[in-house]
């Protein structure tokens, strides 16, 4: 079944088309000054809406809600998924198996659904529009990728070296500290990385739980896209999504396809 | 009684693990107790609480709020153009990831790595900044048109605000997922079984359709339920790409509980949109576990 390369060449040639096109066309306009239909490229460059989009409050607090509120919500979702995923990977205990298949049923829930059910809880408890509100439910998109990732990290460090060092008689804390967790870190960064992301352009908790009183980037993006200066929305999309996308190349260089397809819940 | 807070970390030494087994249990729950709680309050109890809440009318029992979903018109529109968006977009998704996994086996070299590289690239890009492209890249006097008319072609009609907008995005979208899951699985199909039909004269869709579908056929069907759930709950997507009407459910829900603020009916929409995800969802568990089982 040996294809020639003639046949590859227009295939890797489509896909460039339809895989890079939509997003090389926000890059251009991010940069463009003027841009008139029937034009194929800018006819004039510049960051003159960089500038004009970084000197505006409107834009400055959503960035900022956004970048508190996702840290918080990745950083509390590390704290209590870690060291639970090191359970599910290393301790014996009853239902571990179906607490752990808890969190893949999870992900067949529908998010938006179910943020209907939560809103309306909220709504009687007067806490939509509320910052911790918003927190706790973000918190939601980042447990998946904060067990699963963790836990089949934890299960891939052999446990020989764990046991040698315990029986040279070193400490559960010594033996955690110095082996385990040096072992996992890249996967425990990588699961961070992937959180982080998700949580930060995520839009359906934020608009039924934090809107209208809390804007955040992804909300005011929604909004800018509507409006009729291209390049306002453009400016954004770059400005938050290249570094996310390094970020998450970087990642990836820690982690397996598997891990990864798992992490979306493959 | 020991005291928990020294647990945390750490494998039970091996010459403890006699005495130590209540322990270790003890530390396990304690340690998954947290986000198993977080499950319990954010997913458990609201969505028992909301199925409660909309067979409840003052106080009685009743199906009427069901009664009145499957009974309107534009409900049910908006229902059956969901399910008809995620059937359709998920066979497509699948059948292009299926011949780029099929490339990428029986490839190697530059071209073959780059197109792998470029069918993983979505796993990159939220949903939000891939549906605000689409409509700079497909809308109209987008780049695509600009494009076609370098060429000549000047009967372009965009798919933005159209089904083909949310469709196309979805596709987009769902390349990678299905890409991974299909080429592991094409991978442990041997060379020698597709050379040994070859030597005996199969041609390559009969090789297709005779070793490799059959064995792909679990794969398939995991990836399709995956896809489709991820599709009939996607908000972002036909928010910002499909038509005014039908809307997809999500979006219905939100106009619903948004701007119409009926919580009673955006709850009952909820709910049959969950029903729905988790009999598909019930049927991905099914294979997966029939699957381990037929491994064992």
């Amino acid at each position: 079944m040996k294809r020639t390369p003639f046949g590859g060449l227009i295939l890797l040639v489509s896909m460039g088309l339809a895989m890079l096109g939509p997003i090389v066309t926000v890059i251009l306009w991010a940069f463009a000054v003027k841009w008139r239909y029937p034009h194929l490229l800018p006819t004039e460059w510049g960051l003159k809406f960089w500038f004009a989009m970084l000197g505006r409050e409107t834009v400055i607090t959503p960035v900022l809600t956004s970048l508190a509120l996702t840290s918080i919500a990745t950083t509390t979702a590390a704290l209590i998924c870690w060291p639970a995923a090191y359970a599910f990977a290393r301790l014996k205990f009853p239902g571990r198996q179906l607490l752990l298949f808890s969190f893949i049923a999870a992900q067949a829930v529908p998010k938006f659904a179910l943020f209907v059910s939560i809103a309306v809880i909220f709504l009687k408890l007067g806490l939509v529009g509320n910052f911790w509100g918003v927190v706790v439910v973000q918190m939601l998109s980042a447990v998946l990728f904060m067990i699963w990732i963790p836990t089949a990290a934890f299960r891939g460090i052999p446990p020989a070296l764990e046991e040698a060092a315990f029986d040279l008689g070193a400490s559960r804390l010594r033996v955690f500290l110095l082996i385990t967790l040096p072992q996992a870190m890249p996967a425990l960064a990588a699961s961070y990385v992937l959180a982080f992301v998700s949580i930060l352009f995520e839009v359906d908790s934020a608009l039924l739980i934090g809107a209208p009183t809390i804007t955040t980037m992804p909300l005011l993006l929604m909004s800018l896209s509507a409006q009729i200066i291209v390049q306002e929305a453009a400016v954004l999309c770059v400005l938050i999504w290249v570094p996310c996308f390094a970020l998450l190349l970087l990642s990836r260089r820690f982690m397996t396809a598997r891990g990864i397809a798992q992490g979306f819940g493959a | 009684m020991p005291d928990l807070g020294t647990t945390s970390g750490g494998i039970a030494p091996r010459h403890t693990q006699r005495t130590g087994l209540g322990l270790q249990a003890l530390a396990g729950l304690a340690l998954v107790a947290l986000p198993v709680g977080l499950l319990v309050t954010l997913i458990l109890w609201p969505t028992v609480r909301m199925v409660t809440a909309t067979f409840l009318i003052d106080g009685t029992l009743s199906s009427d709020r069901y009664f009145a979903f499957f009974n309107d018109a534009y409900t049910m529109a908006n229902l059956r153009y969901t399910l008809e968006m995620g059937l359709v977009s998920a066979v497509t998704a699948l059948a292009i990831s299926f011949g780029i996994a099929l490339y990428l086996r029986f490839s190697a070299g530059r071209i073959a790595t780059m197109i792998h590289g470029l069918s993983l690239f979505p796993l990159f890009v939220p949903s939000i900044i891939i549906s605000y492209a689409l409509v700079r890249f497909l809308g109209p006097n987008g780049l695509f048109q600009l494009m076609l008319e370098q060429v000549g072609f000047t009967h372009y009609r965009t798919p933005y605000l159209t089904p083909v907008g949310p469709f196309l995005a979805f596709v987009w979208e769902n390349i990678p997922l299905p890409v991974l899951v299909l080429s592991a699985g094409l991978s442990q199909v041997s060379d020698h079984a597709v050379e040994a039909a070859r030597d005996l004269g199969a041609k390559a869709p009969r090789i297709l359709w005779e070793i490799l579908l059959p064995q792909m056929r679990r794969s398939l069907l995991i990836a399709f339920a995956l896809i489709f759930m991820g599709i009939i709950g996607a908000f972002t997507v036909p928010y910002m790409l499909g038509p005014p009407a039908p809307e997809m459910m999500s979006v219905f829900m939100q106009r619903t509980l948004g701007n119409l603020h009926d919580p009673e009916a955006a709850q009952v929409q909820a709910v049959v949109l969950m029903v729905i995800s988790s009999i598909v969802g019930g049927f991905y568990i099914a294979t997966m576990v029939k699957s381990s089982e037929a491994a064992r």
